[in-house]
């Protein structure tokens, strides 16, 4: 039995009640190449079997971000801590495989590689993310709790909510605008996130382009070499864990 | 329309453009300008004309004068790009084509600078702007007149014509009959559309609303040794095919076969002024971590809305404390950008909305005023095509982030997005300012832009935002995301007719210094709802008629023919076609 039929769009949080999103855990497990997770709504596509297809500049790129995590030069060890829990929430990454957002966070940061330009309330980018894990420290106390690491999931939702709504106060938020802090973090993770060919994989995107180009663009059609969704649950892969 | 041009576009690019071989000069199988033979002029020498960056309105600027024998050198604080080594296709890898330097932005609703709308390098922000190429219409140039808003061009747009026409051929653009503004034909073909775009087209007849293919700067067919479009979605990262144009490809090769030395990786600090005299004598640049000084007799800025009024700003001197042309306090007012919202909708079956170029239809129905909307001016509708990471944000935008991120990203095929230009007025409190604690690597202060909207801003983005739901909805779409953001940057140094209210006059001479001219977006007094890039390049092509025509003063008595002296002496080639293999492929 398939999990949805795709053609319609009541998996969309905005068309479920409460905006709930449904489980992905309802989708087939990936079943070529990787995705975060492991979720495969194209479970027989991966992007990285059509490299041969790039050219040499792209491919030596992508290649990297996959094979060569950077390591943490940015962050100290406690703000890696409190910064890898916030990621793994912001993006939903609860389980191994997880594409390594902190890393390729932390290297733009230390490379001093920022987006040009920064708002006249907010300091320079470094300091947001150094300024970040305190801030989430303080709103989890807030809380009755510790810290932002040592918080239930519950708390750590409600505070990752209130960020992403402007809606923190005290200590550090006094003086770093929550709503523009949540923009500057999250530009990054997702910057991070959607670069890697994982996501790609997940979402069916087509990676690179250079210099096969693309010849289908009707409404449902695709390129011979592009994923097809599948609703089929795998029996035999799709119930191991 | 004139016969000449009738003629041309019957012909649809079957004819070379005059007086300019770019096309022709590139080489089949590298995408990289050949500089081996370009002029290199010594900067202890004054050149003619010295122009400050390498862009829409620098690099149109130094190909018409260098083939008219003007000495010209721009300089350009980004790299010569090499389209195979340097571009990949890639949406995170292309960060280094955006300008990254530091800058602040403020003002109530502030501005996102960078990759929204600021380019680095040989080719400028051409190198990363969708592609669209609208003319403006002829009542951007009388707002103040028609609608008591904004402020009159000093020009008309009936000046502007004959250079959009030109530059049309020269891009080449690609579109179709365009029934609105000036009615007019396009050089190439419209290119295919794609499935979401054929909704959105469906959805728009049943409204009323006529959407037309383009007109976009790609090519459609032969064009010299640039080739046909691959489709690959990948525009905003640099073309790396060389379909798109961009003065790296359309203008800075023809001003290299005429004399002109492109100058990368320096960045201008300062314009020098002969306080005695009153007149610039050249620029200090940095480069290699050095400063240097390039002498010219006139100095023409194009560094775009932020970085001219900075330089200018920053260029202080006894004669003029304030900045540079500045005594009426009138350098960075009336920046301005467009409300450029977009609307993503989601069909049953997927759209790929990767694949294409972004800028594939547009509308520009509701672009003049209509006083029953309750608003002036107006707005266009485009396609745009955002790739996964700019998806992403709109989707977070809307609060959805964790696993409701995830599942409306898995559905990224599923969706397409159309955006719109709202034309935002003029305003003097909009303005671009220099930081008094923030300076770059270099020691200089870093620019500030505040901006904030009017009501009449505010009434005509909602207005634009509901009209492209409504498309979608009449399209069959089953949900939709709204995202508010901007586009384009114009204004900032306007050209007027009374130096009180602006800060070049209508040949981009500015009112208080006889050599020094802007030729780039700043001078732009009102943006209409067209993207900015053929207009300043018109602008520029202009500007390059009425100086060499002499009506101006721009080059001093004691400046003749060739007044600098060169390191290397060029000749620039006879026969500009490269005689290679590929130039069999001659659309001639």
């Amino acid at each position: 039995m398939p999990a949805y039929d795709f053609r319609r769009a009541e998996h969309l949080p905005n068309l479920r009640p409460e905006g709930r999103p449904p489980s992905p855990e309802e989708l087939p497990r990936q079943r070529n190449g990787v995705t975060p997770q492991m979720h495969g709504r194209y479970p027989d596509y991966n992007v990285l079997d059509e490299a041969d297809h790039w050219d040499p500049v792209t491919r030596r790129m992508v290649f990297e971000r996959v094979e060569k995590p950077p390591p943490i030069r940015f962050f100290t060890g406690a703000e890696a801590a409190t910064v890898q829990v916030f990621c793994d929430l912001v993006l939903a990454q609860d389980r191994e495989p997880k594409i390594p957002v902190l890393n390729m966070v932390d290297a733009k940061l230390f490379a001093g590689e920022l987006d040009g330009f920064r708002y006249a309330d907010m300091p320079d980018d470094r300091e947001t993310w150094r300024r970040l894990p305190r801030g989430l420290d303080a709103a989890a106390r807030q809380h009755g709790c510790p810290n932002f690491v040592d918080a239930s999931e519950e708390v750590q939702r409600k505070v990752i909510d209130a960020l992403a709504h402007g809606e923190l106060h005290g200590e550090v938020w006094d003086e770093l605008p929550p709503s523009r802090t949540w923009k500057v973090v999250t530009r990054a993770i997702l910057s991070a996130f959607y670069s890697h060919p994982w996501a790609w994989n997940e979402i069916g995107f087509g990676g690179p382009a250079y210099p096969r180009g693309y010849a289908r663009f009707g409404l449902g059609q695709r390129e011979s070499w592009e994923g097809a969704p599948a609703f089929e649950r795998d029996p035999v892969k799709d119930t191991q864990g | 329309m004139s016969r000449a041009h009738e003629v041309r576009t019957l012909l649809r690019g079957a004819l070379r453009p005059p007086e300019n071989d770019s096309a022709f000069l590139l080489d089949v199988h590298r995408r990289a300008v050949s500089t081996e033979r370009m002029a290199r002029y010594d900067d202890s020498h004054a050149v003619d004309l010295v122009i400050v960056g390498a862009g829409a309105g620098g690099g149109t600027l130094a190909q018409r004068l260098a083939r008219r024998g003007w000495k010209v050198v721009v300089l350009e604080s980004g790299p010569f790009w090499d389209p195979d080594e340097d571009w990949v296709s890639d949406e995170a890898g292309s960060h280094r084509l955006y300008w990254t330097d530091e800058r602040i932005t403020g003002g109530e609703d502030p501005v996102e600078l960078g990759k929204n709308n600021s380019g680095h390098g040989v080719g400028g922000s051409m190198v990363h702007y969708a592609g669209y190429c609208p003319r403006f219409h002829p009542s951007d140039f009388e707002v103040r007149t028609r609608d008591g808003v904004g402020e009159d061009w000093p020009i008309s747009y009936w000046e502007l014509k004959r250079h959009y026409e030109r530059l049309e051929l020269e891009l080449p653009v690609s579109g179709d009959y365009w029934p609105w503004g000036d009615p007019h034909r396009y050089p190439h073909t419209p290119h295919p559309i794609a499935g979401g775009a054929e909704a959105a087209v469906g959805g728009a007849e049943k409204l009323g609303i006529m959407m037309k293919v383009g007109p976009v700067g790609i090519t459609n067919g032969s064009f010299g040794n640039r080739p046909h479009c691959i489709y690959r979605g990948f525009c905003l990262q640099g073309c790396k095919v060389n379909a798109k144009a961009s003065p790296l490809v359309t203008h800075i090769p023809d001003a290299i076969a005429h004399g002109a030395e492109i100058r990368a990786d320096c960045m201008v600090t300062a314009v020098e002024l002969d306080d005695a005299s009153g007149r610039v004598t050249g620029v200090r640049y940095i480069h290699d971590g050095s400063e240097r000084m390039q002498w010219a007799d006139a100095v023409a800025v194009a560094g775009y809305s932020i970085e001219t009024p900075r330089l200018l700003l920053n260029s202080t001197s006894k004669r003029f404390p304030h900045g540079l042309a500045n005594q009426n306090d009138q350098v960075g007012r009336c920046v301005m950008v467009q409300g450029a919202p977009h609307v993503a909708a989601r069909f049953p079956e997927e759209a790929r909305m990767y694949k294409m170029p972004p800028p594939e239809i547009s509308s520009e129905q509701f672009y003049e005023t209509d006083p029953a909307r309750g608003f002036v001016r107006g707005f266009a509708i485009q396609t745009v095509g955002p790739l996964p990471i700019e998806h992403a944000q709109h989707v977070l935008g809307h609060g959805h982030w964790g696993q409701a991120l995830r599942a409306y990203m898995r559905d990224y095929n599923h969706w397409y997005t159309l955006g719109v230009l709202c034309e935002l007025l003029p305003l003097p409190e909009n303005r671009v300012t220099v930081s008094s604690e923030v300076k770059d690597q270099n020691g200089i202060p870093v620019a500030r832009m505040d901006y904030s909207q009017c009501e009449n801003d505010r009434k005509n983005i909602a207005f634009a935002k509901q009209t492209l739901k409504d498309i979608y909805e009449a399209g069959g779409a089953q949900d939709t995301l709204i995202t508010d953001r901007y586009a384009h940057l114009v204004g900032g140094c306007r050209m007027g007719s009374d130096p009180e209210r602006s800060v070049v006059d209508s040949d981009h001479r500015a009112w208080e210094v006889p050599n020094l001219f802007l030729a780039d977006g700043s001078v732009m007094p009102t943006q209409g709802s067209a993207n900015p890039a053929i207009t300043i390049m018109a602008l520029a092509s202009r500007l390059a008629e009425r100086l060499d025509l002499k009506r101006l003063d721009g080059r001093s008595a004691s400046s003749r023919r060739f007044p600098g002296r060169r390191r290397t002496a060029p000749s620039p080639p006879r026969d500009p076609r490269p005689l290679r293999a590929g130039s069999r492929t001659d659309g001639s």
